[in-house]
């Protein structure tokens, strides 16, 4: 089923997730995402937000249901097809993800080299998204010689360079401080502006009480929209 | 993924992962070197009992009553037989006479008899380069079937022992080597998956980002090239200098002396290079196979 033409980007019919023998994450949960929309997704830690969100980016797949994304139905794609769907979603981490024995360039610059820019094509670019990250004189150091936030800065920065119409983040500030959160919650902001679509997995409520922005919380077993 | 791009990858990755390669091409060259070194050993007694098959040559007993006449015939014919190179005809009284000279103080021993009792024979000798063990034993066959030929021997029961003797080595380098691959194979494939499940942390992070399974795969598949072609490069280089060293030891030794030590021939390296880039190409994809379907 392909939705032409439709604003929904994101598409979940029925989905559930269960590991066997007993563990049900969730069950049978409905959810649309607008194409430029950003989302929070809550709940308490393990109920299902790094699950879902694997979801989304195939790293799994659900026991029944399923998810559109971008109008293309999962279960439709084959494993040669899946990379091309994750080049449409940038996927950030509490943990970063980063790779160590390279440079804070080589790991942004990964992510256009998988879609086929060489080093000189892809230069311009990875510079520019580090300037909006505020990292651009740190190009050459490597991760561990950079803080927790610059790191996540970093992971940002990967996730957004080949200009991704979605954007995952798993509890992104989870190990930053408040003014390091707010750097990071500004970079979602700015990246949501330019029209990508922001979904926010946290169990911070700070971060989304005073917000305008569509809250989805997971609580067990069920969904619950606000 | 351009020619280019992957290139500046395996560069990358060579120099972030140095001592890994190095360690790898070290035990893919280590087990290389054990396998071709047997095969010298075997090749070169292959060798040699071929050749001291074809150096004995052949001698042609004639029956005792042939006619003199037929003797020219028979010469003509032996000489015209394809690969014979020279013959001589050894008549009853030269025989004779070489019996009396071998026995030397012993010659009391052939008193009162008949100088014409041994029966006359061609001593034949065969181009080496023509003629192989098998194909001599057919000419004795052929030529034991003429009439006037009473026996034809060749060295037949030192060749027989000899290649029993090389049937056994045979077997015992085909289970060793067997042994050894099994080994070498079993060392390499792990020091490869080892090198794979270290790197699996990447793996997943180009995996996140898109990147197609040929991508991930590309430098690890050229990096297994590489090290299937330097390891098996440098245990062909090893041999070669063990192989200059015993041709030293053969000119040296009296025991040895005349003793030719042959290299590898170049289908066996050509062979043993081929099949060790092979092995850690396969190798590779076959770990990664297994990272890259989870």
């Amino acid at each position: 089923m392909i939705f032409a033409e439709s604003s929904t980007i994101i598409h979940l019919q029925g989905v559930t997730k269960e590991y066997p023998p007993d563990n049900i994450v969730f069950s049978n949960i409905d959810l649309e995402i607008e194409k430029g929309e950003f989302i929070f997704l809550t709940g308490p830690s393990g109920i299902g937000k790094t699950t879902l969100l694997r979801l989304l980016f195939c790293a799994e797949q659900p026991t029944s249901g399923e998810i559109w994304v971008d109008g293309v139905a999962l279960s439709s794609l084959s494993n040669s097809q899946i990379p091309y769907l994750r080049r449409k979603i940038g996927v950030i981490f509490q943990d970063f993800k980063l790779l160590s024995d390279h440079t804070v360039f080589d790991n942004v610059a990964l992510s256009l080299e998988v879609i086929g820019l060489n080093r000189r094509q892809s230069r311009k670019r990875v510079m520019q998204v580090l300037e909006g990250v505020g990292l651009a004189g740190k190009w050459s150091n490597y991760p561990l010689q950079l803080s927790g936030g610059e790191q996540q800065r970093v992971a940002i920065a990967r996730a957004v360079v080949n200009r991704p119409a979605i954007v995952l983040a798993d509890e992104p500030t989870g190990n930053l401080d408040q003014e390091r959160t707010n750097e990071v919650m500004m970079l979602m902001e700015e990246l949501n502006a330019r029209g990508a679509t922001v979904v926010f997995a946290t169990h911070d409520d700070r971060l989304y009480e005073n917000t305008h922005r569509r809250v989805v919380k997971l609580p067990e077993g069920k969904f619950e929209i606000s | 993924m351009s020619l280019a791009s992957l290139c500046h990858r395996v560069l990358s990755d060579l120099r972030q992962h140095l001592y890994t390669q190095i360690i790898t091409t070290v035990v893919v060259s280590l087990s290389i070197v054990i396998f071709a070194f047997f095969t010298l050993i075997y090749f070169n007694l292959h060798q040699f009992v071929e050749r001291f098959g074809t150096e004995l040559g052949l001698v042609v007993f004639l029956t005792n009553d042939i006619p003199q006449g037929k003797i020219p015939g028979l010469y003509q014919k032996l000489t015209e037989l394809p690969g014979v190179e020279k013959v001589t005809y050894i008549s009853s009284k030269k025989a004779f006479k070489r019996l009396e000279n071998y026995l030397k103080g012993e010659k009391g021993v052939l008193e009162g008899i008949d100088p014409k009792f041994l029966p006359p024979s061609f001593e034949v000798r065969v181009n080496r380069a023509v003629f192989h063990l098998k194909r001599i034993r057919q000419l004795a066959e052929e030529i034991g079937n003429w009439p006037e030929v009473s026996k034809v021997q060749f060295g037949q029961e030192w060749i027989d022992r000899l290649e029993s003797f090389l049937r056994l080595f045979r077997i015992l380098v085909a289970v060793s080597g067997l042994l050894l691959l099994f080994t070498a194979g079993f060392v390499v494939a792990n020091t490869i998956k080892l090198t794979v499940y270290a790197r699996q942390e990447e793996l997943k992070i180009m995996r996140l980002v898109g990147a197609t399974n040929t991508f991930i795969q590309g430098p690890f598949l050229a990096e297994a090239f590489m090290q299937g072609l330097l390891g098996s490069s440098l245990a062909i280089g090893a041999i070669f200098v063990c192989y200059r060293f015993l041709q030293g030891l053969a000119a040296s030794s009296e025991l040895l002396r005349g003793v030719n030590i042959y290299f590898l021939p170049w289908p066996y390296t050509l062979a043993i290079i081929t099949s060790s880039i092979l092995f850690c190409v396969l190798g590779t994809a076959i770990a990664m196979w297994r990272f890259l379907r989870l």
